[in-house]
């Protein structure tokens, strides 16, 4: 059981390397720039790997810089929901006046289902990068709050923390130094979690055609194939629709493999969470 | 008492939700006519004087804020979700037409899916350790990663051109004279096939491992161990001690599975075409059609919020535990 899950997490991670290498290279490693045009619908040949789109884009390196732009949004918005979603879940559960105020209007969003609202707001607006992160975001410190709060109503009843009050630690000094580094489990938990939430979200809303129609993601991509009419007709698909399909199924399932290796490692705990997804 | 309150809480989302769509078209820059008229949108719609004379007489600009607020409120209740540019009829009108597919996918889906997850996750939390459970865990995790719409699109390519054994979109054939009612119902069942397929595998991932985890935390109780001292079989045990206590949490998991699976019905419904709501939410974002965009919006959330609302009050019911909590 111990070697199954240290195997998983181990696939996982090394899914998850190589694709932040390939993000943070992309310029150095993709053969065109992604926005210049060539002969469309080309097949792959050693000039063009993975062919070109119907507006004659080298696939390769608009899936390249789509790794660029999938992770990157999946990542600011894990690590702002990450910082805002733990504090809020800290004070929430620390103070219970305020925590009181915060849980109502984390359970009022939690109740409203999340992507068709999302998709409503991003055709209000005209989807960009960083409109998208910021319509992400409005979601996305939700869960981390709640669990974290949950966790510190239970840890500010142990002895330690009546013992720390009794010799003057203030309230600051009890959540930093006693309560925070044992929340920490649970963060990096709910960081992995609400970053796969991101990349299949981002990837459904552009396929859609909700994406960043400039910096194109994996999603981006598999849209433009969707909606080329011939698609299904020749072969093109080998190229066009399972090479972005395939790198949104390796990041999730990497991410999910170390998420379960954590979960396992740090916290048994955990477990029960909620599994649903809306993808 | 606890029953009462749910229902307040439910309707205060709703409230909550009512308003933000009436504000969202509202708070974005200009108003919300003024993507129809601007040329430098994506597919600038056209649009005649006359149905935008509805349209300004459905937002209701020339008033004030708080009258254009009750005015919708009211229009709500009464049905009136205002007015589709594509299809120039009224909104709930349009949304009501496709409603019948969605509910036939997406009520198979969850009843094939329920089924499934139940008997994998028991199968998989009985043989707790072992490689059948670890095989199991990780086929399932692998499956729950591929979102829908590419798992739709593979299921096209392979079953429905390369093999060429199910229709690839629509929910019937196209302009077919059908000789009995079997083969009408045969052939909406063969179209049904895929996109059911879809739901269901991109979903089961949910009940699987909260089946999993409730069984085995039933596994661990002191009353199967009594079971087992008594001697009974270890089928007997599953069958009639551990399984009925552990399905208890999938009830409301399956509440919650619709609401997502409603959700789901977006993206499969346009990889395959499919008649229903889903198809149609990604026409109106083509199309640029807000009115009816938003319609939709707020048919989904009603029916996920009254999805969880059913599923708090079942819960209650099956469970009397809870009420004390």
């Amino acid at each position: 059981m111990i070697e199954g899950r240290t195997i998983l997490g181990s696939i996982g991670l090394a899914i998850l390397v190589v694709f932040a290498i390939v993000a943070i290279l992309a310029p150095h490693i993709a053969p065109y720039d992604p926005h210049q045009m060539y002969r469309p619908l080309e097949h792959p040949s050693s000039r063009h790997l993975l062919g070109t789109d119907n507006i004659g884009n080298d696939i390769l390196s608009e899936l390249i810089y789509g790794t660029r732009v999938s992770l990157f949004i999946a990542f600011v918005v894990s690590v702002i929901s990450m910082i805002v979603g733990t504090s809020l879940g800290l004070i929430a559960g620390y103070f219970d006046k305020l925590g009181f105020l915060i849980m109502r209007v984390v359970d009022v969003f939690l109740t409203i289902p999340r992507l068709p609202l999302i998709i409503v707001i991003a055709s209000f607006i005209r989807p960009s990068v960083w409109n998208l992160i910021a319509i992400f975001l409005i979601f996305g410190w939700l869960m981390t709050a709640r669990i974290i709060r949950s966790e510190v109503l239970t840890l500010r009843r142990r002895y330690y923390i009546d013992a720390t009050k009794m010799i003057g630690g203030s309230d600051c000094y009890i959540l930093w130094r006693h309560i925070l580094p044992n929340v920490v489990p649970l963060v990096v938990v709910q960081f992995i979690m609400e970053a796969t939430h991101v990349i299949l979200a981002e990837s459904g809303l552009s396929f859609l055609g909700l994406g960043d129609p400039i910096a194109r993601s994996w999603g981006m991509v598999l849209h433009d194939a969707f909606e080329c009419p011939i698609i299904y007709v020749s072969d093109i698909w080998m190229w066009w629709m399972l090479p972005p399909g395939l790198c949104i199924v390796f990041t999730v399932l990497g991410l999910t493999f170390v998420g379960y290796a954590l979960e396992e490692t740090l916290d048994p705990k955990l477990k029960s969470q909620a599994y649903g997804r809306e993808l | 008492m606890h029953q009462i309150s749910k229902l307040t809480y439910y309707l205060v989302i709703l409230f909550i939700v009512l308003s933000i769509n009436f504000f969202l078209p509202r708070v974005m820059p200009g108003d919300p006519l003024s993507y129809l008229t601007d040329p430098g949108a994506d597919i600038p719609a056209r649009i005649t004087e006359e149905k935008m004379e509805i349209l300004l007489a459905y937002y209701g600009l020339d008033k004030p804020l708080s009258e254009q607020y009750i005015n919708y409120m009211v229009g709500i209740i009464r049905g009136d979700l205002g007015w589709s540019i594509y299809y120039n009829a009224p909104v709930l009108e349009v949304i009501l037409g496709r409603l019948k597919w969605t509910l036939l996918l997406v009520g198979t889906s969850t009843a094939i899916h329920v089924t499934l997850g139940i008997l994998i996750g028991a199968t998989s939390a009985w043989a707790r350790g072992r490689k059948k459970d670890m095989g199991l865990l990780i086929f399932i995790l692998s499956i729950s990663s591929f979102p829908s719409f590419f798992l739709g699109i593979l299921l096209v390519i392979f079953f429905g051109i390369k093999l060429d054994i199910f229709p690839i979109s629509g929910a019937q054939t196209a302009f077919a004279t059908y000789s009995s009612p079997f083969e009408e119902i045969f052939d909406i069942l063969h179209h049904l096939v895929l996109p059911a397929a879809t739901l269901v595998i991109s979903h089961i991932g949910g009940t699987y491992l909260l089946m999993r985890n409730s069984m085995l935390g039933v596994l661990g109780e002191d009353y199967i161990m009594t079971a087992r001292a008594k001697g009974l079989s270890e089928r007997y045990i599953l069958h009639r001690h551990a399984l009925a206590n552990a399905l208890l949490p999938i009830v409301t998991m399956t509440a919650m599975t619709v609401g997502f699976m409603v959700t789901g019905t977006i993206f499969v419904e346009t990889v395959f075409a499919y008649p229903g709501i889903g198809n149609l939410l990604y026409n109106t974002v083509l199309y640029r059609d807000y009115p009816l965009l938003q319609g939709i919006f707020l048919f989904i959330t009603v029916a996920i919020v009254g999805a969880n609302l059913i599923a708090d009050m079942l819960y209650i019911r099956l469970d009397p535990r809870v009420k004390h909590e």
